[in-house]
């Protein structure tokens, strides 16, 4: 490892041989195929939460604390 | 330079990467669950307020706020708490800097209450916590809200619209009593939370 401080600090995380699964265009056509499944799933589960939170809301808090008019 | 080239992280992939059916088909998925979600959303919120009575106070009264203290609804006489033939209850107060007349009241639990009050200076509001009861009291109109207390207690009701300088120490309280101590209860008591 350079300790040499007189030279800009440059990350090597980014270089090529420090990225695990490089991946070229026809093994992300692959991948894509059938669309982008992973994104699907997250945007699902915060979809989800999110309507599952709005229910709790609606019949736990809103609708317990009785009608107005 | 020349990491940036064999860098994958840092190359382009082609448009068009994603065949478009699959895109059109992702796309059109996806509205229908949205729509879906929304459409059960707006159906909950319907089929509760039509079953609930549920909707915004949307009272549209008007009245003089310079002649409140000098008679009519809001005469000092008729602040309080008031049985209605009908059974149920109707509560009357004026919000004004820095208090609310009565600064408190007891009404029935398990009862319909209406809320009347109005403000002879400045904009004001209300909410009872616990409860859905929020409303703003503005100059000029009278607020009106229906709801009915399904636990008894004492329930904190503070100004919740800046109204100046004292709006930090404006606040009444509404005491709900068993239904059957109500009747008991003489027009004094009823605007009082003072032990008699």
């Amino acid at each position: 490892m350079s300790t040499d401080s007189s030279q800009p600090h440059v990350s090597a995380a980014a270089r090529i041989e420090h990225v695990a699964a490089p991946i070229d265009a026809e093994t992300a056509a692959e991948a894509l195929k059938h669309g982008p499944r992973g994104a699907l799933v997250v945007a699902t589960i915060a979809v989800g939460l999110l309507f599952v939170g709005w229910l709790l809301f609606y019949f736990v808090l809103f609708l317990p604390r009785g009608s107005v008019g | 330079m020349a990491d940036n080239v064999t860098n994958p992280l840092k190359r382009t992939l082609p448009d068009g990467i994603v065949p478009e059916d699959e895109v059109t088909r992702t796309e059109d998925r996806w509205s229908i669950i949205m729509l879906s979600m929304l459409g059960v959303m707006m159906a909950i919120i319907v089929v509760t307020g039509a079953t609930h009575a549920l909707h915004p106070p949307s009272n549209v009264e008007t009245i003089d706020p310079t002649t409140l203290h000098l008679g009519g609804e809001f005469a000092e006489s008729n602040l309080g708490t008031a049985a209605e033939p009908d059974g149920s209850v109707t509560l009357r107060m004026i919000a004004e800097q820095y208090s609310f007349v009565p600064n408190c009241a007891q009404v029935p639990v398990d009862t319909p209450v209406k809320l009347r009050i109005t403000s002879p200076d400045v904009i004001h509001g209300f909410l009872l916590p616990a409860t859905n009861v929020n409303t703003m009291v503005v100059p000029g109109f009278v607020a009106e809200i229906r709801t009915n207390f399904s636990r008894p207690g004492i329930y904190d009701m503070p100004c919740n619209e800046f109204c100046s300088y004292g709006h930090h120490g404006m606040w009444a309280r509404v005491k709900v009593v068993p239904k059957d101590q109500f009747p008991d209860l003489s027009p004094v008591e009823r605007t009082s939370c003072a032990k008699q």
